[in-house]
């Protein structure tokens, strides 16, 4: 959605502003659109993640003891060190967003890259983290196997990885595909797409990128640190 | 063009885009707190605060996201209908959450006084750590076992990834693994 | 006219409508054109009302007798399965909203298109996956857990569960779409002067429901994500055998699908509040109740979803609440009906076509509406539920209400969107039959749920036979008045005469532009200074001016 009226580079904002599409009056109107179809849009993500959330509490509600042993096997570190990372990746998406407010694409393409990195980092920690997890046999549902390899979890556990892999599955899902995107943007910025006047593309990249953030900020105490 | 119209509004100054641009401090205030409120809670997760650590771990998560989307998403300056979107969705999510919730609260609390639980209960099969469900299909519970043992040790795929193969089984020391987990 | 200024089109011939404007089948696969997106839906959700249909005059022949006549058991669950599913899913959900909705929100706005003309486009085409998927559930083993899939029977029986639900759910991000793309229309694009006030009933409406559709939707996704996979890992989420909770499974479903009857619904009334007020050529009574009940119901209806699982299980004071609850839908949904009847009070009424539709509305939804009470009390319900009853009410509302509404809706705009006029004889004829068949099929259903027949059954015991047959024939007749509509519909398209610009009257934006409008709805940026609804001729002589 982010990049719905982007078409070729242009330099000024008179009504025949390349970047202006046929149907909107002013450029105005458009990046008013654009960000309203944004905000919609994370809220939709909000509710759909909700689902998963409620999953999580009801299971906390059902069965507590059993998801307080079970979640003493997710690491705890490797969990901290992705959070920082995350935080960070938000910082940078955020400056690259001021850096184009300022008119700066250098500095954009140069605050991408450090967010594409940051979010790089996050995956292979969480393909370090589902490795041991496969390897354990700490798998959702039926596939769940741990007790064959020697750990012995009260309760149903199935259900407390299953829920695990949903959520930070379904997160993961999320920042390959804001990675890609702002790859894209990346590309967009050194044709010269955007200026001080006209980035509402990567404005929109970046509340997509803080909300994966902010999903992750309740994600993290709640399926690694909560006692 | 003489006037530009948006909302149905006449606009004045059409062609200025008036965005709010924060100073650097903002946003590495910002991140400090971020980093702080962070090591708050990594830090709390190993004191026992029993029940209350919930509430502190949410309570925290919630100013780290309200930092989040105040300043990095500009939900500060922006648009004010912006907020009202964010914050109705919010709404919606606690309706969810609430009667849902409700509704399972109470019902357990009935089911617990008239005996008519149905739900499978940790203490009745406590040790043996299968995934079995409720107590009163015991049909489904053999083939939900039977499939457990069926997948066994061998699928998944973990296993031939990490390099361990197949041979590692229920005979390796518990203890052994237990602390490799960690 | 007091709405626009530039109501007489200066240069008529030199411009080819949207229609016209561009040749070639490519150019309607690729269109952005909200107008013809809108036609390709209305295409779309059309032939997917004649499956649908044919399935369920299938189920009514099957019940003529008590005995099994041509269907099995199995064969009889999975045919009102993929009754239900496809109606619900293909038909009503994206009827009035992305078929007449794409094609009139930006017009009467006074706007050149929508906000996201190429997310209108990329929906239409999800919509597209998603009907293959549906298809593709048909062709190869079916579903047969009726369109609710309720855990555990949707999680161990052997049918395309899985197929069938990645159907829908790709059809609900169509729906998220087309509606975010609503709401950011509504606020973003309205022309100079159009401001709240100013807005048709039917944009309020679909306005309405893009809110429901963009905050609903998304959990009725996660809900299925969640069901694939407990269906498929077996998580253990759901389903009890596995340690999970089959009510939370309703929770999640009715959460959504609660909503979603009222995105069927609320479009519906939009229809209804333009139909009404046009052919009684009187300004709509009470504007703002009917806008803003809109607004009232699409939030009420999120709190209200409990009253499906009354008998489920759910704890009985969940129950209570939920049924409180659910009678607040009563406030705003009956100050509707009383204003659109005001508004008929003392109307010069045109008696064509479109308003014998509103007419059939006020009473089919009326109907329909009013056994929801019985059935949101509790202790009723325990009775009521999964009977007769209940598929009584709800085609009521849906189809008396919903089918009835986009059917009006279609004819009240059909000049607009095709440019030809239908013949109103054959009109009435059509909407004779359908009101005649929908009343013997339904009203007879409720006499069978309340004497206990159970739904969902391909046999029954000999004493419901007759109201069953009465049933039957009244499915019938309500085919040949929908074949009857589509034949003649049709036949306009080819023979019917040229449509004027407004032929009824209206004073709304769409009709100021032509029939069939051109490419970029208006040829100058309309401005407006006035309601909707002020009808000038009624003025003069009626004397019963509103403003
Ligand atoms: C006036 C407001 C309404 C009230 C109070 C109401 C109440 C109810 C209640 C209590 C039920 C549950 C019955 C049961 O399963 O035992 C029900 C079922 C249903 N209602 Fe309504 N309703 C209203 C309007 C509508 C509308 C406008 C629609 C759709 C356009 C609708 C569609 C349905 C459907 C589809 C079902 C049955 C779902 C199923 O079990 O398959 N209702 N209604
Ligand atoms: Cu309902």
């Amino acid at each position: 959605m982010s990049n719905e009226h982007a078409h070729a580079p242009a330099h000024d904002d008179d009504e025949h502003n390349p970047h202006l599409a046929h149907h909107f009056d002013t450029m105005g109107q458009q990046t008013a659109a654009a960000k309203l179809g944004m905000w919609l849009f994370l809220a939709t993500e909000i509710l759909m993640f909700s689902g998963l959330f409620l999953a999580y509490f009801i299971l906390r509600m059902f069965y507590p003891e059993m998801v307080l042993e079970a979640h003493e096997y997710l690491s705890k570190w490797a969990g901290g060190i992705n959070t920082v990372v995350l935080l960070t990746s938000s910082y940078t998406m955020a400056l690259g967003v001021r850096s184009i407010q300022l008119g700066d694409v250098k500095k954009l393409r140069l605050m991408l890259v450090l967010t594409i990195l940051c979010g790089c980092i996050f995956m292979v920690v969480k393909y370090f983290e589902y490795s041991a997890k496969f390897e354990h046999g700490m798998l959702p549902g039926k596939f769940y196997s741990a007790h064959l390899h020697g750990y012995e979890i009260d309760g149903l556990p199935h259900i407390f990885f299953g829920v695990y892999f949903m959520m930070t599955g379904l997160h993961g899902i999320h920042v390959a595909i804001g990675l890609a995107i702002m790859l894209w943007m990346f590309v967009r910025a050194g044709r010269g797409e955007f200026n001080a006047k006209n980035y509402v593309a990567i404005e929109n990249t970046g509340l997509y990128w803080h909300l994966v953030d902010l999903i992750w900020i309740f994600l993290f105490p709640l399926l690694y640190l909560v006692k | 063009m003489a006037k530009v119209f948006l909302n149905g509004q006449p606009v004045e100054h059409a062609h200025e885009v008036h965005e709010h641009i924060s100073p650097m401090s903002t946003y590495n205030a910002v991140i400090g707190a971020l980093f702080v409120l962070t090591g708050l809670t990594f830090a709390v997760s190993f004191a026992d605060l029993g029940p209350a650590s919930l509430t502190v771990a949410m309570v925290v998560a919630f100013i780290k996201a309200s930092l989040v989307v105040a300043y990095f998403m500009h939900l500060k300056y922006d648009d004010k209908y912006h907020l009202f979107v964010f914050l109705g969705t919010i709404i919606f999510v606690g309706i969810f959450f609430g009667f849902t919730m409700f509704d399972l609260k109470s019902r357990d609390a009935l089911n617990d006084e008239q005996e008519t639980f149905v739900r499978w209960k940790e203490m009745e099969n406590a040790g043996k750590g299968l995934a079995v469900g409720v107590d009163n299909v015991p049909e489904r519970r053999a083939k939900v076992l039977a499939e457990i043992e069926a997948h066994g040790g061998g699928h998944g795929g973990g296993h031939g990834e990490a390099g361990h193969g197949g041979g590692e089984h229920k005979t390796d020391a518990k203890a052994e693994h237990k602390a490799a987990a960690h | 006219m007091s709405t626009a200024v530039q109501s007489h089109d200066p240069h008529p011939a030199t411009e080819p409508s949207y229609l016209v404007s561009k040749r070639g089948l490519m150019s309607w696969l690729v269109t952005v054109d909200h107008k013809r997106l809108g036609l390709m839906y209305l295409a779309s959700v059309m032939f997917f009302f004649l499956i649908a249909g044919i399935l369920a005059i299938a189920l009514r022949t099957e019940l003529f007798t008590p005995d099994q006549d041509f269907m099995s058991a199995q064969t009889y669950n999975q045919v009102f399965t993929l009754h239900g599913a496809i109606m619900v899913f293909l038909f009503i959900i994206p009827s009035v909203p992305a078929a007449l909705g794409n094609f009139l929100l930006p017009l009467m706005l006074g706007a050149k298109d929508v906000a996201f003309p190429r997310l209108n486009l990329l929906s239409f085409y999800v919509y597209s996956v998603a009907a293959v998927f549906l298809i593709v559930a048909i062709l190869t083993s079916g579903l047969d857990t009726g369109w609710t899939f309720y855990t555990p029977y949707s999680t161990s029986t052997g049918t395309a569960v899985i197929t069938a639900t990645t159907g829908v759910f790709i059809a609900g991000f169509s729906s998220i779409l087309t509606g975010l793309n609503f709401v950011v229309t509504v606020h973003k694009m309205r022309a100079p002067g159009m401001n709240w006030n100013r807005m048709p009933l039917f944009v309020w409406a679909i306005y309405s429901t893009a809110v429901i559709q963009v905050l609903a939707t998304p959990v009725l996704a996660i809900t299925l994500l969640l069901l694939i996979i407990e269906r498929s890992l077996g998580i253990g989420i759901f389903d009890p055998a596995m340690g999970g909770d089959p009510v939370l499974f309703q929770h999640f479903f009715w959460f959504y699908s609660h909503p979603a009857v009222y995105i069927m619904i609320l479009p519906g009334f939009g229809i209804i509040s333009e139909i009404i007020t046009v052919h009684s050529r009187k300004h709509i009574f009470g504007y703002k109740a009917i806008a803003l009940s809109s607004v009232a119901i699409a939030v009420i209806s999120f709190v209200v979803w409990g009253h499906h699982l009354f008998v489920s299980g759910q704890s009985e004071l969940a129950g209570v609440l939920f049924s409180f609850l659910t009678f607040a839908v009563g406030v705003p949904t009956a100050i509707k009906v009383f204003s659109w009847v005001a508004t008929l009070y003392k109307g010069s009424i045109q008696y064509n076509t479109a308003c014998w539709y509103g007419m059939a509305f006020l009473w089919t939804f009326t109907v329909g509406g009013l056994t929801g009470l019985p059935l949101s009390t509790l202790a009723i319900d325990v009775h009521l539920h999964d009977t007769y009853f209940v598929v009584a009410h709800f085609h009521y509302v849906m189809v008396g209400g919903t089918v009835v509404a986009f059917i009006g809706g279609l004819h009240h705009w059909w000049p607009k969107m095709t440019g030809k006029m239908f013949n109103e004889t054959a009109g009435k004829i059509g909407c004779l039959l359908v009101f005649i068949g929908f009343n013997v099929t339904f009203m007879t259903q409720f006499f069978l749920g309340h004497q206990g027949m159970p739904r969902r059954y391909y046999a029954y015991l000999p004493e419901y036979q007759t109201m069953h047959q009465v049933s039957t024939i009244g499915s019938w007749i309500l085919a040949a008045g929908l074949l009857w509509t589509l034949i003649y519909l049709v036949h306009s398209l080819f023979k019917g005469e040229k449509a004027p610009s407004n032929p009824w009257g209206g004073v709304s934006l769409e009709w100021e532009t032509q029939s069939p409008p051109i490419e970029h709805n208006f040829h100058d940026t309309p401005h407006v200074h006035g309601s909707p609804y002020d009808f000038p001729e009624i003025d003069k002589s009626g004397g019963s001016a509103h403003h």
